[in-house]
């Protein structure tokens, strides 16, 4: 028969030669490896059996390095050198990662650094979350290449549609120093409707609700005939069942007046507030011990809790759905993510506010994984004839900062990648020969409320007059969401360029909030837009007048006459610094005033000028 | 991979006529064949350059694709292949109907918030905005086929207004709503 088979080079390798590849997801509580055998996607286990690692790590007195479950049974014995949930400070800086919620209970020490990644103090050293990261990878990778016998090609790493630059390069790190070859990032609500084979429909809308140990993600996505295309994400990277267990715990500190909890009984609380969740999907009503405290919760005491947090996961879908340019009513599937989704009050929230029932059949906690794998298989070349196609979008707008501390949005967020957008600049002074350019990440209107992404500098600009230089700004964001930014002055071919190596400078919950507060302060940026543009006005006319003064101001104005304009130029700058909108205003209009006796005078000169030795009739 | 002229025309792209009235359905299946050919996922173990060449392809399409599925940028894209500058800083109207119409949406918008059922208020408003949308983009279509640019022209900055008085409306949802 072997001569029957006909196929292109690279699409349908035999049995013998098909290349391993596997989806892993990289989760905050949990992590999992998953392949395709035998055209089923499945997750692997390890020798105990189990298919969930445990996403954390220790660093024993005996200079082992354990990973997973084992490295879990330290946790309560030793939690300063057991580190868990690390996703939650990939990419981020110390400032980011204790302004997060859930960070003030942390049992490891932060270590700041500055703008750059947060480091963690342990008796191994001090350790950036990248590094725990890929101890969980190489751990997974290792299980895999046990498992399927040889070594792998590649893997598709899950990622929150939510991550931005900063964060998906950090996991993108995370796998190069474990030795995995990347073959996509790939966001988890996307893996989770692939797992589900919605791609086999033929068009439907459907909605991605991911609630994880850590964060939440929630995108509407759109299927046609094998392609899917992600129509809009949103969501709270610092929202997840983390938070249901600290909810439990302030609950029960607040119940039974405990104060000054040490690291151990934190810990400890933490892990009974996990059981009590846990226990109450099934049970009615739970004991929360600590030690030989104990406190009766019900259900319905705890949907109280985590109803303000479930209502943050709604007002997600709400402003989700918006952007997509969808209702509720259209959303033919929600397909359920993440543990967090065993809870049964999360489950009848969302059933109501969607109008239709959830799925839940396959395992929330595996899908991501089982997607991937998916993925995976397809992209090494073993699906053939499959005609599967991801198309993602960049979850927040990348701009640049122009005049005044303003951000001029370059792509939107929400548009299709890979995306490269062109934007022109041009030079503000006389003579400029160099141009700053600060690439900024998020929805705000003003530069200090984005996340700086990166500075570089273009140079060698041609002298020229301001506003003559066409500087063009090329942002370039590949498959994976991860940027490059090129400059180039078209009129010199001057050409600068950076892969965006990000400044660690925002934190998780300024993602969400920054999304929450554009809608909110819009109000409030137009008014600072308005300021800074009168500033701006007020600036290029101290700046003109000042120049024109120095070249013709003893020879055409007089000394009282001089002396009045400068001291209207002085309280325009008084007011550009201190003033209003207004106040600026006037004052622009006081110095346009007093100036044009000045501005004349110039004219008539330089009119003179051009006309010294014509005559009338050459004119 | 076919290799693509960044110079193309997005309609020749996309196979479709170059016209303002589209047919979305068949521009949207040829914008997924050419991005299941052209997207980076098909090169994922293909070299460093196969790989740069797929994104700058498949972003180039993704931009051919966005133009022409939007009603104004497709509007601006046809009048600058017609070689008419659609830079709207200098525009300024001279069409008392459109500036009154202008003027009540902006009224029915400012009171939205103290409608009985501002969620419904919502709804109608966004249906008045689609109504004046429709009649802007046969304008726009019927002048453009006529080759009538300045009417054309019109067209488009009106449908510009309209398009920046739905994000305030869209604003104003999330406010009232609280997204």
């Amino acid at each position: 028969m072997a001569l029957m088979q006909i196929s292109e080079p690279g699409q349908t390798p035999e049995p013998h030669q098909r290349k391993l590849a596997v989806g892993i997801d990289l989760g905050t509580t949990n992590s999992l490896v998953a392949s395709v055998r035998n055209a089923h996607a499945d997750t692997l286990a390890d020798l105990g059996g189990e298919h969930l690692l445990p996403s954390a790590v220790y660093y024993a007195e005996t200079g082992e390095t354990l990973v997973g479950a084992a490295a879990l049974a330290g946790a309560s014995a030793d939690p300063s050198n057991t580190l868990m949930s690390v996703k939650r400070f990939m990419g981020r800086s110390f400032a980011d990662c204790t302004a997060a919620s859930g960070a003030k209970m942390l049992p490891y020490e932060l270590l700041d650094q500055g703008q750059d990644m947060v480091k963690i103090r342990t008796r191994a050293g001090d350790i950036s979350p990248v590094q725990v990261s890929a101890e969980i990878l190489r751990s997974l990778a290792a299980r895999a290449e046990e498992t399927l016998g040889g070594e792998l090609t590649g893997a598709v790493i899950t990622v929150p549609a939510y991550f931005d630059d900063a964060q998906r390069q950090a996991t993108k790190d995370a796998a190069k120093i474990a030795g995995i070859h990347v073959l996509r990032l790939l966001n988890e609500p996307t893996a989770a409707a692939v797992a589900y084979g919605l791609d086999q429909q033929d068009e439907m809308a459907i909605a991605v609700f991911d609630l994880g140990g850590g964060t939440f993600d929630i995108s509407v996505l759109q299927l046609t005939k094998g392609v899917f295309e992600v129509l809009s994400t949103g969501g709270d990277s610092a929202l997840g069942g983390d938070d249901f267990d600290h909810a439990i715990a302030d609950w029960f500190v607040a119940a039974t007046g405990l104060e000054n909890l040490d690291m151990f009984q934190q810990r400890s609380l933490l892990t009974a507030a996990r059981q009590a969740k846990e226990a109450l999907s099934d049970a009615e009503t739970v004991n929360v011990v600590l030690g030989d405290l104990s406190q009766s919760l019900s259900r319905e005491q705890f949907n109280s809790l985590v109803d303000p947090l479930i209502d943050t996961a709604i007002r997600a879908c709400k402003r989700a759905l918006r952007d997509a340019k969808l209702r509720s009513e259209d959303i033919v599937n929600v397909v359920m993510v993440g543990g967090s989704t065993r809870v049964p009050r999360v489950r009848e929230r969302v059933a109501q506010w969607f109008g239709r029932e959830p799925l839940v059949d396959l395992d929330p906690d595996r899908v991501v994984a089982l997607g991937a794998a998916l993925q995976a298989d397809q992209l090494v070349g073993n699906r053939s004839g499959d005609e599967m196609l991801l198309l993602d979008v960049i979850p927040l707008s990348l701009g640049i900062e122009t005049m005044g501390g303003l951000t001029e949005k370059v792509i939107h967020r929400n548009t299709t990648i890979p995306v490269a957008m062109a934007q022109e600049f041009t030079t503000f002074k006389d003579g400029q020969t160099a141009m700053a350019i600060h690439v900024v990440q998020g929805e705000r209107e003003l530069v200090e409320d984005c996340r700086s992404l990166a500075r570089f500098e273009l140079q060698g600009i041609p002298p020229m007059v301001a506003g003559a230089a066409r500087i063009k700004v090329k942002f370039q964001v590949d498959a994976d969401g991860l940027l490059q930014v090129f400059a180039t002055e078209e009129s010199t071919g001057v050409e600068s360029h950076i892969a965006v190596k990000p400044a660690y400078g925002l934190n998780d919950t300024d993602i969400a909030d920054m999304l929450k507060s554009s809608w909110e302060a819009a109000a409030d940026d137009k008014d600072a837009r308005a300021l800074r543009e009168q500033q701006i006005e007020a600036d290029s006319l101290l700046q003109a007048l000042s120049a024109a003064l120095l070249q013709d101001g003893e020879a055409m104005l007089s000394e009282a006459e001089q002396q009045d304009l400068l001291a209207k130029m002085e309280t325009l700058h008084h007011e550009r610094e201190q003033g209003t909108v207004a106040s600026i205003a006037k004052h622009i209009e006081i110095v346009g005033k007093a100036s044009e006796l000045f501005a004349e005078r110039r004219m008539d000169a330089s009119i003179n000028q051009a006309l010294a030795g014509r005559r009338v009739d050459e004119l | 991979m076919s290799v693509f002229n960044p110079q193309e025309n997005y309609f020749a792209l996309l196979a479709v006529p170059q016209a303002y009235e589209l047919d979305i359905s068949a521009l949207t299946s040829s914008y997924r064949a050419l991005q299941r050919d052209a997207h980076p996922d098909r090169f994922a173990s293909g070299s460093e350059r196969d790989l740069r060449m797929a994104v700058q392809q498949s972003s180039f399409i993704n931009e051919a694709y966005e133009t022409l599925v939007s009603p104004t940028r497709r509007a601006a894209y046809l009048l600058k292949l017609a070689g008419v500058n659609s830079d709207m800083s200098s525009t300024t109207f001279q069409d008392p109907e459109f500036l009154m119409q202008q003027m009540q949406l902006r009224e029915e918008l400012s009171e939205l918030q103290d409608a009985k059922d501002p969620e419904q208020a919502l709804d109608v408003f966004y249906r008045d905005l689609d109504q004046a949308a429709k009649s802007q983009k046969e304008a726009f279509s019927q002048s453009y086929n006529q080759q009538q640019f300045d009417l054309a022209l019109a067209a488009y900055a009106k449908l510009q207004f309209l398009e920046k008085l739905r994000s305030e409306a869209e604003l104003k949802e999330s406010e009232l709503l609280d997204y």
